[in-house]
């Protein structure tokens, strides 16, 4: 038959509509099988559902979580209830565990180098003879001269990965983007605490935040969140007070009554201002031996140099900013803090980035002391340590001083093996520390990653000896910060991995390598099972605490039931002496925030980053749900976005989706422009989390426009006392690059904007405090 | 005997006084729910499925700004516009104060999308497709939505059902397992609570901004909400006039009539923007 | 009018080709309907040829004993390789009155045991996806002895409160007896089935309870 065109398309037609019939009438993936399982456990029914408590470990806080186990596979996260700190509450982040466990991208089997380092060419090889032999030759040869790199490590795993690298002669450091040293250094000199606090916001009246971003990623987020809901409407108590003094209208600023915008980096002045107006007016609390606090008439005089009036001006405050005199303004948050009791001043994030951020925080935490916060309900809360001898409540986080010495150790040869676990510090350290290119140059070096996952770090690995993920794994966690007394968090696989998957437990691999070094004396433990059941042991033979058991085997079992131990009787000290002359002391050490680079000038911005609600650093980049859950404020995902100012969008011409270079002394990195009203004139905030190189299509597949790493341009700027990077002590300058893209938020493309002034046409309706 | 079939009117309170726009409610609800993987693509060409979402307004300008959130999921109206334009009866209203969405009889004409002034319901442009690992994590208590369908929020209608058969039906009390007698077999908030029946978002929830139980439930945290929002309905129905600056209560477009069975209350502000 | 005679052949082709094309649709969509899910009394060949006469109508073992969730839950569940090596283990069907193949079969399961393997078997009564079926809720109410009368899937009246494996036969047919598994004999189960038995028996038929 000839083909003409009428026929063809006749043929075409009919060929169409029986393509689409036999798929619709086709019957759907599997739904024709029915299995019978060899062997049939009873939690592995099927249409019966199991919840397992265990831990979350997708952020360092520690978060309870009970798993929904179907038929062997895990099926949904939530809080677990009884566990203190969340209460049955969970973040965004905690749900994408799930993601993890059955990520496309997981690394199936160890893998060998095969290309030149950095390529991201491996070929995968057996646990055993090939895995296990080159990590066992490698400690062997290396050991002495190794740097494990951890995520912050706490409970048995702290104390293995420590003991570990001392057995072998090596160290071990744990990782953070952004580090909390500069905190926990404030927390200890402050209130003598080697553990961090937690705040009672439930019970709190007046919440006055400076930088931390506490309701979306600063420390203990999903506690903070629960407190902050009964803070504001929890019944038999009054609508609390919430003022945050903050360089970037964050999530947690959008939540507060007033947001107070300041210069980066002079949070610390505005503290000493509102105690220099508590003390001058004698508004402190009663108790309070304020002359102790300040250090005498000394004291009072290194005070008065932060008067409002002195402060204001510096600190950038205008009188459109404060609704009037900015003095004033600050006189009267002075007087409202002091008076609305009890009160709480918290500190951290960008305050405590800035070189002088150990100051920063000191002065704000020194205001706890003048309201008589410290210890109280409403206040804040102490912890105490470890239940165990042993183990420790927090491990030893790096700080850029360390990363700058260990990179220097990897160039000069002196460190010949790195060991990786649960960091990514090429991706999550400023790259003008030039670790890449010292790993990717040293000749003699050694580089091991235990990462289920490839990521950039990973990529430039030698040998990759994959994790499980922690819902197939065993472990614990020590709460940090606790609930205000000793919690002890229990992890235990819910799920077995995978069959086209076979990865070794971490802990389990270091152990067997301990055996296999000769190294039992330190670490006498068979798996990291029975380690943990020695510290269940322990806890069992303190007899307090939540469980009542009869034996030590009653007592794991209900541990793992429970998904942990806590003893609401062993708390942190409730009553601590102030250091004598601490607010003079602090006021002695003052100093102004310095940016070093491109320094200030007119045409240059202060950079504000800002962990990414749901990706924080980006560790974490390759789980969809983070990546596609709209960011608070913007609403953007799976990109990198620049959050301009109104203003500065209009000295630049620039409209939203355009690409923006920002440029640092550093180097420059390319984003997609969001232009909000909150973001002052003379500040740019970018997001932590994005442009990683290496790893899974989800990290990845987005060109250097629209996934960035605003870690690329930081200033290696180093907290003064601390030595932590000062990521927020950078200037840069901003370039239209003439490109644009469309940007991926879930906001339409006007702004939305409360429309209309009678109640009728708002959507979000308000109420003045005084008719509630 | 069988115990009878209780009768519900489930509701949900939103406060947007304790609601920070965390997000922990839109990823509970994409685990629960088998909402397939929102890519950039979907963002970009505004196809977004986000059953529950924080919509963000900002008001004023800079200094003077805020930054407002609100959770807006599925009303489950009793007079859904939804509804009556369905020529295929895919969506309708039961007696328990759900808006259904039966997605084997959905024809995909997306009329019920059109006449949503709330824009909850979403249609699926695409077939869902997860990589074949992810598979392992859905729901089987709830149908992956095939192309040419519209979804939407069903208050984790598979959660409330397990609750009632477990609760109700077979008299199991959730934490114990402890026989309920059978005049007892009504499900309330705190069996709901510990059996995990309530919906996911509200779980999930950690500044407990969403609130989620029978509107009748003594014991639940959103009865006197929703005994309020009915007088004033009742109230207006009557030609009277509600004094809107003395309540936080107030339901979404309550002006077009649609009767949502989601109760918002209002962000108190003690600082408002002023407006021009 | 006439077609010219240039068209003529061409319409036969195209005569030809509908009903040729229409003939194979047909037969497509009868065939797809007529496997296990939808189809009529067919029974497809399973790995192992379990007959179910043998082991409930000869040896008098309950339903619930193999399908051990189907009081207890959602699924009746089909039973694990290890529950078959319960009795298996000493069965090996080398008796008098075991049949001829009876031995390969057993060994198929025994050998599965021990290589690990599970037993894929071809579902004959497949629920949708989108439908939520609780065996233990029909079982519960079937025989509650204080409901006077219940309604069978075909408006049968049942006065006396049946047994499990009597409550099983309501919607399965008399698989008790039967070799070869298949649906029960001239009953479809599709949503009107349920809905039928559904308002005969006065319990609810709002559209959530069954579909999710």
């Amino acid at each position: 038959m000839k083909l003409t065109r009428r026929n063809f398309l006749a043929w075409a037609g009919i060929g169409a509509v029986g393509a689409v019939a036999c798929e619709g009438f086709g019957i759907r993936y599997g739904e024709l099988d029915i299995q019978s399982p060899v062997r049939l456990p009873e939690d592995l029914v099927r249409g019966t559902d199991n919840w397992y408590a265990s831990l979350c470990r997708v952020c360092p806080s520690c978060e309870g979580i009970v798993v929904r186990v179907m038929e062997g596979r895990a099926k949904k996260v939530q809080g677990n209830p009884f566990f203190p700190t969340n209460q049955g509450k969970s973040h965004a982040r905690c749900e994408s565990g799930l993601q993890a466990l059955y990520h496309p991208d997981r690394i199936p089997s160890p893998l060998r180098r095969s290309g030149p380092r950095g390529s991201g060419q491996f070929l995968p090889v057996s646990w055993q003879p090939n895995g296990i032999d080159s990590l066992r030759s490698a400690l062997q040869a290396r050991g002495s001269s190794s740097v494990m790199i951890t995520e912050p490590l706490r409970g048995h795993l702290g104390l293995l990965a420590s003991r570990f690298a001392s057995a072998i002669g090596g160290e071990q450091l744990g990782f953070e983007s952004l580090d909390n040293n500069t905190y926990r250094a404030a927390v200890k000199n402050v209130f003598q605490q080697d553990n961090l606090p937690d705040f009672d916001l439930e019970n709190s009246k007046f919440i006055l935040s400076f930088g931390a971003d506490f309701l979306s990623t600063w420390i203990s987020p999903t506690r903070f969140n629960r407190g902050y809901g009964e803070f504001r409407q929890g019944e038999h108590r009054d609508r609390g007070m919430f003022y945050q003094i903050d360089s970037r209208f964050s999530m947690t600023a959008a939540s507060a009554d007033k947001w107070l915008p300041v210069r980066p980096g002079w949070e610390g002045h505005i503290a000493l201002s509102l105690a220099q107006v508590i003390v001058a007016e004698n508004l402190q609390a009663t108790g309070v031996n304020v002359d102790a606090l300040v250090g005498g008439a000394a004291g009072t005089q290194a005070l008065n140099n932060f008067r409002p009036e002195l402060v204001a001006p510096m600190a950038g405050l205008t009188s459109e900013m404060t609704g009037g005199d900015p003095v004033e303004f600050l006189k009267n948050l002075a007087r409202s803090f002091a008076k609305t009791r009890p009160a709480v001043a918290i500190g951290g994030g960008s305050a405590g980035a800035t070189d002088n951020g150990l100051f920063n925080l000191e002065a704000i935490y020194a205001l706890n002391y003048l309201v008589g916060s410290v210890g109280v309900e409403g206040g804040v809360t102490l912890n105490p340590g470890s239940p165990w001898d042993n183990v420790p409540a927090a491990g030893k986080v790096g700080s850029l001083a360390d990363w700058t010495r260990i990179t220097e150790q990897i160039r000069s040869g002196q460190t010949k093996m790195l060991m990786l676990h649960g960091a990514d510090p090429v991706h999550g350290l400023p790259e003008s520390l030039r670790l890449r290119d010292a790993i990717a140059q040293a000749e003699d070096l050694f580089v091991v990653s235990f990462s289920p996952f490839l990521d950039d770090t990973s990529a430039m690995a030698d040998l990759i000896l994959p994790d499980r993920v922690y819902l197939e794994d065993w472990g614990d966690d020590i709460s940090e910060p606790g609930p205000g007394y000793q919690t002890i968090g229990m992890q235990q696989p819910v799920v077995n991995p995978l069959a086209d998957l076979d990865p070794l437990s971490f802990p389990d691999v270091l152990l067997t390598m301990a055996q296999e070094l000769g190294k039992e004396s330190q670490l006498p433990w068979s798996n990291f099972k029975s380690m943990l059941r020695e510290g269940s042991d322990a806890l069992f033979a303190l007899n307090r605490g939540s469980i009542d058991a009869a034996s030590a085997d009653d007592f794991w079992n209900r541990l793992l039931q429970r998904g942990g131990w806590w003893d609401e009787k062993s708390t942190g000290p409730t009553k601590v002496q102030a250091p004598n002359g601490l607010l003079r002391s602090i006021a002695e050490k003052a100093s102004d925030p310095e940016f070093s680079g491109i320094g200030i000038d007119s045409d240059s911005y202060y950079l504000v980053p800002f962990s990414h609600n749901t990706l924080l650093d980006g560790y974490n980049g390759h789980l969809p749900w983070l990546q596609s859950a709209p960011d608070p404020l913007t609403t953007v995902t799976w990109q990198t976005w620049v959050e301009l100012g109104d203003s500065t969008a209009e000295k630049l011409d620039v409209k939203e989706g355009d690409i923006i270079r920002v440029e640092s002394s550093k180097d420059s990195i390319r984003a997609v422009a969001y232009i909000s009203p909150a973001v002052p004139p003379d500040v740019v905030s970018i997001p932590l989390g994005q442009g990683r190189q290496h790893g899974s299509d989800y990290a990845t597949d987005r060109p250097g426009s629209e996934s960035s790493n605003v870690m690329d341009i930081l200033e290696t700027t180093q907290v003064k006392g601390t030595g932590s990077l000062a990521w927020a002590g950078t200037r840069v300058r901003l370039f239209k690059t003439g490109e644009s893209v469309s940007i991926s938020k879930l906001e339409g493309d006007t702004r939305a904007e409360e429309i209309g002034t009678t109640p009728g046409e708002e959507i979000i309706k308000t109420i003045k405090p005084e008719n509630h | 005997m069988v115990a009878q079939r209780v009768d519900h009117k489930w509701g949900m309170v939103v406060d947007l006084d304790r609601c920070t726009g965390c997000q922990a409610c839109v990823v509970a609800c994409q685990a629960e729910n088998n909402i397939p993987i929102n890519t950039k693509d979907y963002f970009q060409q505004r196809r977004a499925y986000e059953w529950i979402r924080i919509e963000r307004y900002w008001e004023g300008q800079f200094p003077n700004v805020k930054a407002k959130f609100i959770p807006i999921l599925c009303q489950h109206c009793e007079n859904a516009p939804c509804e009556p334009v369905c020529p295929v009866f895919a969506t309708y209203h039961n007696d328990e104060g759900m808006n259904v969405q039966i997605y084997n009889r959905c024809v995909g004409t997306r009329y019920c999308s059109v006449n949503c002034p709330y824009t909850v319901r979403f249609f699926n442009y695409w077939e869902p497709v997860w990589p074949e690992r992810l598979r392992n994590q859905l729901n089987p208590d709830v149908t992956v939505r095939s192309r040419g369908i519209m979804e939407k929020c069903s208050f984790c209608v598979q959660r409330l059902r397990r609750g009632e058969v477990n609760v109700e039906r077979r008299g199991l009390e959730p934490l114990t397992g402890e026989r309920i007698p059978t005049a007892d077999r009504k499900l309330n908030y705190r069996q709901m609570k510990e059996g995990n029946y309530l919906p996911s978002c509200v779980q999930a929830c950690p500044t407990n901004a969403l609130q989620f139980a029978d509107q009748h439930d003594e014991t639940g945290p959103v009865k006197e909400h929703f005994d309020e929002a009915n007088e004033q309905i009742e109230t207006r129905e009557h030609g009277g006039h509600v004094d809107e600056s003395h309540t936080r209560v107030y339901r979404l477009f309550e002006e077009i009539g649609t009767k949502p069975n989601v109760v918002y209350l209002k962000k108190v502000e003690p600082f408002p923007v002023e407006k021009a | 009018m006439m077609p010219s005679a240039k068209m003529l052949p061409l319409m036969v082709a195209g005569g030809v080709v509908t009903v040729v094309v229409g003939f194979v649709l047909v037969v497509l969509i009868i065939s797809t309907f007529s496997n296990p899910p939808f189809g009529l009394g067919n029974a497809p060949a399973q790995p192992v040829a379990f007959p179910h006469s043998v082991h409930v109508a000869e040896n008098n073992i309950q339903c619930e004993f193999c399908h051990r969730n189907v009081t207890k839950g959602e699924a009746a569940t089909v039973p694990a390789v290890e529950q078959c090596l319960f009795c298996h283990q000493n069965i090996d069907g080398t008796s008098d009155t075991a049949s001829a193949i009876a031995q390969t079969e057993i060994e198929k399961v025994r050998t599965a045991f021990e290589t690990d393997q599970p037993i894929n078997w071809e579902r004959v009564h497949r629920l949708p996806d989108h439908v939520r079926f609780i065996h233990e809720a029909h079982i519960r109410y079937f025989t509650d002895e204080t409901i006077p009368v219940k309604y069978g899937i075909n408006g049968e009246e049942i006065v006396e409160s049946p047994d499990v494996a009597q409550t099983c036969t309501i919607c399965h047919g008399d698989v008790g007896n039967k070799v070869e598994v298949q649906p029960k004999t001239g009953q479809s189960l599709k949503m009107g089935t349920c809905l039928d038995c559904h308002r005969e028996n006065s319990v609810p038929t709002d559209c959530t309870v069954c579909h999710k």
